[in-house]
């Protein structure tokens, strides 16, 4: 890390800039705990509160566990062993990630409900009695549990893939050479050198199920958020709703400091030039038969099965057309919007995370942390903030000088999703640049390269998939924010998935399936092409 | 007389405040003379090298380069305006570039001057045959090669070496560091070569300095 070579205050200004428009309508949010707390308190803290904190917890806990299981056991298998479809497994295990969990929770619903598709057909195939129910009731925080974790363990999964592309085969080597079993190599060797990865990724599966609204109030489960709502909408109290947001930002910034003190602890850094492929190990037998099954029921019941179900209900119950204008109106927004928050976030997470390279700076350590906090907001509280603050400079500032409106504007979109967004660029691109050895920067320095080109001509070359990743992932997930698009829309503005959620909450389900279907295909074209990416992500392999 | 190149003078650097690595450190090196820094790990021996190309800042003291002052309480010269080269242990090839890229990486001019010009250096390290090949397709010993026709392309004056041999085998780090040193008598480049092996150190050094705790002692060969 060169510390005798300091930038200039302007490059440094650019994040301490960004951080304060993304400060603000947190601000607003902040700002409501020293108001009154009014007589609602006392009805949530008897009655509610308890509840939400429980049950987030639990939530949080339970989704962990099985993103954590699914995400790094096939990540290890997929780039370790040889098995049946292993190849086929390699891009589609991150399936998933193009269906948000609200639309698995439909689809989960419709499915495993007593008369739901999946125990009609066991009914009919085995001539059953009409009141036979053979699958569990769904719609309970377990319920919730199965589809967060299979929804979102392709986070797990990606980051740690990454990372164990990236482990040199000579590490492994040196392990069995040492005495360790194929369980110890996994245990005491690979996993402790990539928890970096593992943490990055369970961030980014936590920060989701937390701020998530959709799926936990579809399952009836009583979660921050849904209080949040509640409060909101059910008591009309929006200064009691900021207030328990504020609580929720507390939690989820103690955890985020928390993760990132876990990450410094650990500073791995792989070099590249010494790298060795790895070899896999060719898989048979009850092994084979295990290492399939393991990657093939995430992918069925994350993707297979809620493609089943909408297909079934978009082909067979047709009542609005794919190509209908309504939906091609929709999609058109949709594409636009995430195209743009995808390149401000990877923009300015690439531009913050390389300037971190050069000036180990506390204010641009801090600026890049705080900037990811954001993620962690509702969507609908963080929509509040950004409205209050686009007024008061709407009412202050611009209707007194240049007669335009900032509130009901797409700009309120863009930030609201570059606020949501700017972790997952985060996260993809910091974790792209530790494995960088700082090295490769100083020797460009003494080869006369300035800033501005090893930027372009070292950075952007061997971050090229981690620049995709973050792309990818930001368009996904602008693709599936729905309570921020619900109120921040300017008017007439629809996106898939508003017109998703305004059929599903009048349970015009087959209505609800064209937009759903065309939210997860859009999801899916990014997917295939950043799973033959990642395939070939190791820096140097053509 | 020999032109004397570098000057190190009254030299002190602290990590933290109140963690001095060394203080009061003073040398010198002359134009085609080769130096060797000995001395255990952790005393800041890299680190001594990383003030002279401005990857970090001394406390106190002051760096000259030929005429010109490089380092002091009032200037500081960046290290891509230095010109100095720098050879690290790990190499830190760049993996997206072939060899031939890598060596060129440094060079100014047009592209077929940057292409003779790295082919001739791949050629004096004898790695002309792997030109096109990348990092992750080459032995330690045939990445080092290349690492040093890169440090080298641009010509420099000065070329400091961070224990280079280190990670390879005896036969080939004495292979190399013979090569290594026919190159820079050939070259006339002036070096530094950080190394913890005396019989290294004895065997490609025209003067060897050693660092003690935090303090420099000047051996004969």
């Amino acid at each position: 890390m060169i510390k005798g070579y300091p930038l200039s205050i302007f490059w440094k200004s650019v994040p301490a800039v960004l951080l304060l428009i993304f400060l603000a309508p947190l601000g607003f949010v902040l700002l409501s705990l020293f108001g009154e707390f009014g007589d609602n308190w006392n009805h949530l803290i008897n009655y509610v509160l308890p509840n939400y904190v429980f049950n987030s917890i639990y939530l949080v806990l339970g989704v962990s566990a099985l993103s954590l299981i699914l995400g790094v056991g096939t990540a290890w298998f997929i780039t370790n062993y040889d098995f049946s479809l292993r190849g086929w497994f390699e891009w589609a295990i991150i399936l998933p990630l193009a269906v948000p969990p609200y639309i698995l929770a439909y689809t989960f619903t419709g499915l495993f409900d007593s008369y739901g598709s999946a125990n009609e057909l066991i009914r009919i195939i085995f001539n059953l009695e009409n009141n036979f129910v053979i699958f569990p009731n769904v719609r309970n925080i377990y319920g919730a549990i199965v589809v967060f974790s299979f929804t979102l363990y392709p986070y797990v999964y990606l980051t740690t893939r990454m990372a164990f592309l990236n482990q040199s085969r000579s590490l492994m080597e040196a392990g069995k050479l040492l005495g360790l079993n194929n369980q110890s190599l996994f245990f005491k060797l690979a996993i402790p050198m990539v928890r970096p990865a593992i943490i990055a990724g369970l961030a980014l599966v936590i920060m989701e199920t937390l701020s998530d609204f959709g799926a936990v109030e579809h399952f009836a489960v009583q979660t921050f958020t849904t209080g949040i709502f509640r409060t909101w909408f059910g008591m009309y109290d929006l200064n009691t709703a900021m207030q328990l947001s504020s609580m929720l930002l507390i939690f989820v910034t103690f955890f985020i400091f928390l993760e990132r003190h876990e990450r410094t602890k650990m500073s791995f850094s792989y070099s590249s030039s010494t790298f060795k492929k790895t070899k896999k190990t060719k898989l048979t037998g009850l092994k084979n038969v295990f290492a399939f099954l393991f990657c093939l029921i995430p992918l069925l019941i994350g993707f297979v099965l809620p493609i089943i179900e909408l297909t079934n209900w978009a082909l067979f119950f047709p009542s609005e057309n794919f190509l209908s204008k309504n939906i091609l109106n929709s999609f058109l927004n949709t594409i636009f919007l995430g195209i743009l928050a995808a390149i401000f976030c990877t923009f300015f997470a690439f531009y913050i995370n390389f300037l971190k390279r050069f000036d180990k700076s506390y204010l641009l350590k801090t600026s890049s942390q705080f900037l990811s906090l954001g993620y962690a907001l509702p969507g609908l509280v963080l929509a509040v903030g950004i409205i209050e603050f686009f007024a008061f400079l709407d009412n202050n500032f611009l209707k007194h000088f240049l007669d335009v409106f900032l509130v009901g504007s797409v700009l309120g979109l863009i930030l609201a999703y570059m606020i949501k967004s700017y972790a997952l660029a985060n996260n993809t691109i910091e974790s792209g640049f530790s494995r960088l050895s700082s090295s490769i920067d100083d020797v460009s320095l003494t080869l006369s390269k300035s800033k501005f080109e090893i930027f372009f001509k070292v950075h952007m070359p061997l971050m090229k998939t981690s620049i995709l990743t973050s792309l990818i992932l930001v368009v996904s997930e602008v693709i599936k924010e729905l309570p921020a698009t619900l109120i921040l829309r300017p008017f007439n503005f629809d996106t898939l998935a508003v017109i998703t959620y305004v059929y599903a909450a009048e349970e015009r389900m087959y209505e609800a399936a064209s937009p759903a279907m065309m939210i997860v295909l859009i999801g899916l074209v990014p997917i295939f092409f950043l799973s033959k990416t990642i395939r070939y992500s190791r820096p140097g392999t053509k | 007389m020999k032109k004397e190149i570098l000057s190190v003078r009254s030299l002190s650097f602290e990590y933290e405040k109140n963690i001095e690595i060394f203080s009061n450190i003073s040398f010198s090196l002359n134009k085609g003379e080769i130096l060797g820094i000995l001395g255990p790990s952790g005393l800041g021996k890299s680190t001594l090298l990383r003030l002279i190309t401005g990857l970090e800042k001394p406390k106190t003291g002051e760096i000259s380069y030929y005429d010109s002052i490089l380092s002091s309480n009032k200037i500081f010269v960046p290290p891509n305006q230095r010109g100095i080269g720098l050879v690290v242990q790990e190499k830190a090839l760049f993996p997206h570039l072939s060899s031939l890229e890598n060596v060129k990486f440094g060079i100014k001019g047009s592209n077929r001057e940057k292409n003779i010009k790295a082919q001739n250096f791949l050629k004096l390290l004898k790695a002309e045959k792997f030109a096109d090949s990348y990092p992750n397709s080459l032995s330690g010993g045939q990445q080092q090669r290349v690492a040093i026709a890169r440090a080298l392309a641009p010509e420099p004056d000065l070329v400091l070496l961070d224990e280079p041999f280190s990670s390879l085998d005896k036969d080939l780090r004495e292979e190399l560091r013979r090569e290594t040193k026919i190159l820079f008598k050939k070259t006339n480049t002036s070096s530094i070569i950080v190394t913890h092996e005396m019989e290294e150190a004895k065997d490609i050094c025209d003067k060897i300095i050693k660092l003690e705790q935090g303090k420099i002692l000047n051996l004969t060969i």
